[in-house]
């Protein structure tokens, strides 16, 4: 008889003996044991009655398992259309991106439904999944946008910034060589200064000398004017003198001509008188050319005297007016000395501020070179953030493109 | 005449003249010329400054002929006095000079002394009345 599957069922016709019924049976179990519940037992063809009773009861027995066996395969046939029509609905999920509805599947099976249930449950939290990306895709979108527009304005601040601070840079370059050579002119007027100072200090001594000098040239001039004075006197008396001696002389010149004249008149014997009296008139004459030479010199003498005189007074007059015209001078040195005291001290101070100054500028100089450094690393920073923005803000855009592939409603 | 006379050699403003020795009695010192027995000026001239006077006797009175200075006594050879030519004693405005000598070979004029002190009185004749040649 064939079974329900339409197998050949082999079974035992001859009859066999208790052994050999045994034994068909036997083969029959383990043909079950292997799977193979198509195979019966003829029980009509065993002797033994207990064996048939066990031989239609193996074969009841494999009857049940196998009708069991094709609604397990009924079963399993049901479950594996409703996971084929689930893993559809994954990969179409997938695929398309569509979470709008729910999975429906034409199997209906008891064994299918936590399958179901879980696929819904997983559809559900991949919508709420989606519509979260899809909320947090734009936020991303929008706030990635605003990074690379605020990106994008820091990095033209940056650069706006770092030329500043190169302008600045430059600027403070110049300034420090202005400092520098601010300081180099300071310590050139402070030198000069100094130098002034001990001049004008120099001159103040030269006047004080000049001024003791005109004090000895007055006094020395008081001293010529005196010796003139008694020159000029002793002079009058040599002239009184003079005239005394020309007065006897010329006399002496009368009497000896006259003497002459008696000799000539006497003729031969005044002879020896008139020679006489010719060499009196002689020494006479000689007096008087001697008394007219002295005239002369007391005239030269006197008008010597009268132009030393005149040099004396003039000396004096020189050496008072230089004596005041050195008080002058001193009393102008002396404001001169003040303010070249002044003068220098304060060049000293500027000297030292100067080179404060340029040792500062050197300093800030310094800092702005450093700051122009940070500026520079800053304004590639700037700039690689401001690409990094840009690339996220493509990236959210490509995610909100992505998430908007999936639909859920 | 002898064969040497005896000159008195004097000087009157710029010249120098001569005259004779035994014509002049002294030799005076300094004068003043208001004095009545000086005679300042003449046909000579006047004296600059007369610190001479050659005194001498005139009309029996002494008079002083004033002049710058006596310059000395020279004896002169005969053979050494010429007279005045007689064109140049014609315009002459004197008779004083009695000629000329040559002194060191320079030719000096020789005045008559009491001529000239004469001359030169108040009242006189002139100078061209009377000449004395010597």
């Amino acid at each position: 008889m064939p079974d329900r599957n339409g197998s050949t069922r082999a079974r035992a016709r001859t009859p066999r003996s208790r052994d050999g019924d045994a034994a068909a049976i036997a083969a029959v179990l383990r043909a079950h044991a292997e799977g193979d519940y198509a195979r019966r037992v003829d029980a009509k063809a065993l002797r033994d009655p207990a064996l048939r009773d066990l031989a239609r009861e193996v074969n009841r027995a494999a009857e049940k398992a196998d009708e069991r066996g094709s609604e397990i395969a009924a079963r399993m046939e049901a479950v594996r259309v409703g996971l084929d029509e689930a893993i559809d609905a994954m990969v179409r999920l997938v695929v398309e991106g569509d979470l709008s509805g729910t999975l429906r599947l034409a199997v209906s099976d008891a064994t299918l439904t936590p399958l179901i249930a879980g696929v819904g449950q997983v559809m559900e939290t991949l919508k709420r999944f989606v519509k979260e990306i899809r909320e947090a895709a734009l936020q991303l979108s929008s706030s990635s946008a605003e990074v690379l527009a605020a990106a994008t304005q820091n990095e033209n601040s940056t650069s706006q910034q770092a030329t500043a601070v190169h302008e600045t840079t430059a600027t403070m370059e110049e300034l420090k060589g202005a400092s520098h050579q601010i300081a180099e002119n300071a310590q050139m007027v402070a030198s000069i200064a100094e130098q002034t100072l001990s001049a004008t200090r120099q001159g103040e001594g030269a006047i004080r000398a000049f001024m003791e000098s005109m004090e000895k040239v007055r006094r020395n001039a008081v001293e010529v004017d005196e010796a003139i004075v008694k020159l000029s006197r002793r002079v009058e008396r040599i002239g009184t003198v003079v005239e005394v001696i020309d007065e006897i002389a010329d006399r002496s010149d009368l009497l000896a001509l006259n003497a002459a004249l008696e000799g000539a008149k006497a003729g031969e014997a005044g002879r020896g008188f008139s020679i006489v009296a010719a060499e009196m008139r002689r020494l006479a004459e000689n007096v008087m050319e001697s008394t007219r030479e002295i005239k002369n010199l007391i005239g030269e003498i006197r008008e010597s005297t009268h132009a030393a005189k005149e040099a004396s007074d003039g000396n004096k007059r020189m050496a008072a007016e230089g004596e005041r015209l050195g008080g002058a001078a001193m009393a102008s040195v002396t404001g001169i000395l003040t303010g070249a005291q002044g003068t220098s001290d304060a060049a000293r101070l500027i000297h030292l501020a100067t080179q404060q100054q340029r040792s500062a500028t050197e300093q800030v100089v310094q800092s702005m070179g450093e700051i122009e450094e940070v500026t520079r690393q800053a304004q590639a920073g700037s700039r690689q953030a401001t690409g990094a923005s840009a690339e996220l803000a493509r990236l959210a855009e490509r995610l909100a493109a992505m998430v908007q592939r999936f639909k859920v409603e | 005449m002898s064969d040497v006379h005896e000159l008195v050699l004097f000087q009157l403003g710029a010249r120098v003249f001569a005259a004779r020795a035994a014509d002049v009695r002294r030799i005076a010192g300094p004068l003043v010329e208001h004095e009545d027995e000086a005679v300042g000026e003449t046909a000579l001239g006047r004296p600059w400054d007369p610190r001479r006077g050659l005194v001498v006797k005139a009309s029996g009175n002494e008079r002083t002929l004033l002049v710058d200075g006596v310059l000395g006594l020279k004896a002169v050879p005969e053979s050494d006095f010429q007279p005045l030519p007689r064109f140049v004693s014609d315009v002459l405005p004197t008779g004083a000079l009695a000629g000329f000598a040559m002194l060191d070979e320079v030719p000096t004029l020789v005045v008559d002394l009491p001529t000239l002190v004469r001359e030169g009185e108040p009242g006189a004749a002139g100078p061209r009345e009377e000449t004395r040649h010597a």
